[in-house]
């Protein structure tokens, strides 16, 4: 991951020409990528009023280990929000919080996750129902090896009790457009999908987590096992998804989340090597003009 | 270790000596360890030259036919192995009928289910299992399962109205099920061990995946970590095959000794391998004894493909545990 | 929720999906959301059911999987024990009618035919496993692959090939014979795990040794043979115990059954009295017990081995 500001990769095709090799003698700093991409983006409309997720005073840990704690965070709807911080801060372990995945992974969670109206961790919730609302991806593009592109695609619905073969159909072909992949293997729906690129597998991940329709989709660092060019164009998708699924990513490339997300939560270890939420807000804001002393000495480079 | 042109000092001269020693000694070790594997060639080309030589004069008095030839009648000079190789590939059936679903259910309990208090000595004992010698399992099988089968559980399978075509004839309790039941008492360890690490070497990635998308721990389970695993389980399954076809001892004290054709799962029966152990002392001397030692080889051509096959088979997973997984 | 979901800045529109007709329009998502919704929260019921039904067969599976073992153990110990004495150990066998012998014979004869075996079989193994782990090549990889197949030979044909080599030609049983037929039987066990553990311990004293500038010398190989020393006792005695427990292949060229341990659980076994079947217990449960004393050995000392590294 070349993080030297500029943006990886050209636009849309897959041209191999040097890309991001330094022009070192430009000073970008996420400060100055935020502001650029903040002109860039298009005016949205009235946000909704309404957070599509909220965390209150969230703490996991993991038997005697407190691995992140004190955690009050809204996510805006139909908005990406970055979750920024160096490696080992919490920021995996609150965007895993959400759709329940430490039910299975020993960590215990306190603290209320509501997911619009639904209090994600109550008794009388089913970890299953709160998993098909919220999608994810991983870090490393994981399509299931025993699967087709297609089946692939249309695991989740059919997981959820979807059989009728047309929805599934139209539900793919709907994912696959929207993650930017349908043309390219719309005649090959049946191959494995293991001969796709890094690239395109991730891409079909985030296919297969939309076709479930998911209020949020949640991101585990999707870049990181990609190479620029892949990594630019899911970024570019990142920004045209969001107009319609509400983005949590989570990721230690300042540069990323500036130039992708609208809001950014910055995380860092307290003196307790506790990972906690030092500062929210927008990007532009987190970036540009931080209150907390503690974001100032990350995004400018002192700390992490 | 080279010293400096001219100057032999006593460091670099005790140096040169261990090096002439080394070398020596190198030698000499070099020497055993091609003796040694020529040995081991020397023996496994042996064992396949001296099994076919005296099978040559069984194939030459019967023909080619001997190997499929129904008839095993000692008496009247008629040899023939086909009998019994329906005898082995039927015992191995329904061995693998009982072992298949235990099998795999059980290593999905210990995979899956089990907390980890449970699996860890759950898997040793099975383990454990694989350990007790045949002839001990086959004492067990005669004088505590054969009673039991002949007074409860072969009526009981008679009496079910569907089966009758399998289950009919006299129940005496030494029978083809009684040594199908052996055998997969004895290649179970086989299955469990290795389907269980087949299925907890799925990537926890891929589970996550499927859990993230809403699915049961079921679903996860069906969809995604019993497909992953399918190599090694089949792997598994051939192995256990392979060790089912060579057991003689366990199966001879249990399936009755009698090669005609298998009309009931009750019947007494034969296999090559029990065969062999029955007929090998009262065999007569030249033709006889020759056509036990072509049954040997029918047999050893037999489980060798399979035991191939399987050992392939894991080949594609993980290079060394092949043969670790066949003892 | 939202109202004009097309009409939201150009990002949106971006792949041409502000056409509310098209089946992967912003639109025909809202209409797909709540039919997946409710189908997910339809069918959760039956999900989970059917996943608790095949979490009870499994458990079926399990008990039915470790009953064999349990019923072994049990009946063995409960019938052996009648007639496990001191006497029985260490008396000779007598002739049929009197009371008081015993099977120490076919202890010592069992003793005897397995220390010979393991004489043979222990420097070839170690040797040939040595010949493989430092040679690459064709011949190597054959070898391991004939290793691997002998693994799978039966046992009877094992006792064939003995009877074939040593017992027709010299025109008489023995414990020699029997003893190379289990040899025969252990070797390629023995190759494979020798192999396995010098293999597991190379590398890293290999790196350490060249980077130190030591040479393929006598000292190297004795540093990787210390080093693979448990993983050597381990697979050694797991290739023990699985000779010790062989019948099929001392039928074939032992004397008498009274000279090894399961010939005479066979022979004895097999048999209608009573009295012999008695025999046939208490030998069985002496070596079944050795068998998983053995057993327990090897895999103490692999748990300690590996705790070790870690």
């Amino acid at each position: 991951m070349i993080e030297d500001g500029n943006p990886p990769g050209s636009d849309g095709d897959d041209a191999t020409g040097p890309v991001g090799h330094a022009r070192y003698s430009s000073k970008r700093t996420p400060a100055s990528v935020a502001l650029e991409a903040a002109a860039r983006a298009p005016a949205r409309a009235d946000l909704e009023t309404e957070p599509a997720v909220t965390l209150e005073d969230l703490k996991v840990s993991f038997g005697d280990h407190i691995a992140v704690r004190n955690v009050t965070l809204s996510l805006p709807a139909r908005q990406v929000t970055a979750l920024v911080g160096p490696s080992g801060c919490g920021k995996t372990t609150v965007l895993r919080a959400i759709n329940r995945l430490h039910d299975h992974t020993g960590g215990l969670v306190e603290g209320t996750v509501r997911l619009g109206d639904i209090d994600v961790y109550a008794p009388d919730t089913d970890p299953e129902l709160v998993r098909a609302r919220v999608g994810m991806v991983f870090q490393r593009p994981n399509p299931f090896p025993t699967m087709s592109i297609l089946e692939n695609v249309t695991s989740g619905l059919r997981f959820n009790g979807i059989r009728n073969r047309v929805m599934l159909r139209e539900a793919a072909e709907s994912a696959l457009r929207h993650a930017a992949l349908w043309d390219i293997v719309k005649d090959r729906l049946n191959q494995t999908a293991l001969r796709l690129s890094g690239g395109q597998q991730q891409r079909l991940c985030i296919a297969r987590a939309l076709a479930i329709e998911p209020d949020v989709l949640l991101m585990d660092e999707p870049c990181s096992a990609l190479d620029p060019v892949a990594t630019a164009k899911i970024e570019d998708l990142i920004t045209n998804l969001a107009a319609e699924v509400t983005i949590v990513l989570v990721t230690h490339n300042m540069f990323q989340a500036a130039r992708v997300s609208d809001n950014a939560a910055v995380f860092l270890l307290d003196d307790d090597r506790v990972g906690e939420l030092v500062e929210v807000g927008p990007t532009v804001e987190i970036f540009d003009s931080p209150r907390n002393e503690r974001t100032k000495q990350y995004v400018t480079g002192h700390v992490g | 270790m080279t010293s400096i042109a001219g100057a032999p000092s006593a460091v670099s001269l005790k140096a040169a000596l261990r090096r002439r020693h080394a070398r020596r000694g190198g030698r000499s070790y070099a020497v055993l360890r091609w003796v040694a594997a020529g040995l081991f060639v020397a023996i496994l080309l042996g064992l396949v030259v001296s099994v076919a030589i005296d099978s040559s004069q069984a194939l030459a008095h019967s023909g080619i036919g001997f190997l499929w030839s129904g008839t095993w009648n000692p008496a009247a000079n008629e040899y023939g192995a086909g009998i019994l190789v329906v005898g082995t590939v039927v015992t191995t059936f329904v061995a693998m009928v009982i072992v298949v679903p235990v099998g795999l259910g059980m290593a999905a309990f210990l995979a899956e289910l089990a907390p980890r208090w449970l699996a860890g000595p759950l898997s040793t004992a099975i383990d454990l299992l694989a350990a007790v010698p045949s002839i001990v399992v086959g004492l067990w099988a005669l004088l505590v399962l054969s009673p039991l089968f002949a007074n409860y559980v072969e009526p009981f399978f008679k009496a079910v109205p569907m089966l009758e075509w399998f289950f009919h004839g006299p129940a005496y309790g030494p029978s083809i099920l009684l040594a199908s039941v052996v055998l997969a008492v004895m290649t179970l360890p086989t299955v469990v061990a290795l389907s269980r690490t087949a299925l907890k070497g799925v990537a926890l990635q891929d589970r996550e995946a499927a859990m993230a998308l809403g699915a049961t721990h079921w679903q996860v389970v069906r969809e995604v970590v019993f497909p992953g695993a399918r190599s090694g389980i089949a792997a598994a399954l051939t192995l256990a095959v392979g060790r089912a076809l060579g057991e003689s001892i366990a199966v001879a004290m249990v399936i009755g000794n009698s090669p005609a054709v298998p009309h009931s799962l009750i019947a007494p029966g034969a296999t090559l391998g029990s065969a062999i152990v029955n007929q090998f002392a009262e065999a007569a001397p030249g033709i006889g004894t020759s056509s036990v030692i072509a049954l040997a080889a029918v047999l050893l051509v037999l489980t060798l493909a399979v035991n191939a096959g399987g050992q392939a088979l894991l080949r594609g997973i993980r290079p060394g545990r092949a043969a670790k997984a066949a003892t | 929720m939202s109202a004009n979901s097309g009409a939201v800045g150009g990002a949106g529109t971006g792949f041409g999906l502000g056409d509310g007709d098209a089946t992967w329009s912003w639109a025909a998502r809202e209409r797909r959301r709540p039919i997946i919704q409710g189908a997910a929260r339809r069918t959760l019921g039956r999900r989970r059911l059917k996943g608790k039904l095949v979490q009870g067969l499994c458990v079926l599976c399990a008990a039915i999987g470790i009953a064999p073992l349990v019923a072994l153990v049990y009946y063995t110990a409960q019938r052996g024990l009648a007639g496990l004495s001191l006497g029985f150990l260490t008396n000779a066998p007598v002739p049929e009618g009197i009371s008081g012998g015993g099977i120490s014979t076919a202890i010592s004869g069992s003793g005897e035919i397995v220390g010979l075996a393991l004489v043979m079989a222990i420097p070839v193994g170690l040797m040939a496993a040595l010949f493989l782990h430092e040679r690459r090549g064709h011949l190597a990889g054959a070898i391991r692959f004939g290793a691997d197949l002998l693994t799978g030979v039966p046992s009877i044909v094992i006792g064939i090939f003995a009877y074939a080599l040593l017992v027709r030609p010299l025109h008489h049983f023995s414990n020699l014979a029997a003893a190379f037929a289990l040899a025969v039987l252990m070797l390629p066990i023995m190759i494979r795990a020798d192999e396995e553990a010098m293999r597991t311990v190379a590398v890293d004293l290999w790196e350490a040794g060249v980077a130190l500038g030591a040479r393929r010398s006598r000292v190297a190989r004795s540093v990787v043979l210390r080093g693979a020393l448990p993983g050597l006792v381990t697979g050694n005695l797991l290739a023990i115990s699985r000779g010790v427990g062989e019948t099929a292949p001392l039928l074939f060229t032992v004397a008498a059954p009274t000279f090894a341990m399961t010939l005479l659980i066979y022979t004895d076994g097999t048999q209608p009295f009573p009295s012999d079947q008695q025999t046939a217990w208490a030998t069985a449960l002496v070596l079944l017990l050795f068998v998983l004393v053995l057993s327990g050995l090897a895999r103490l000392i692999a748990w300690h081995l590996t705790r070790r590294a870690r």
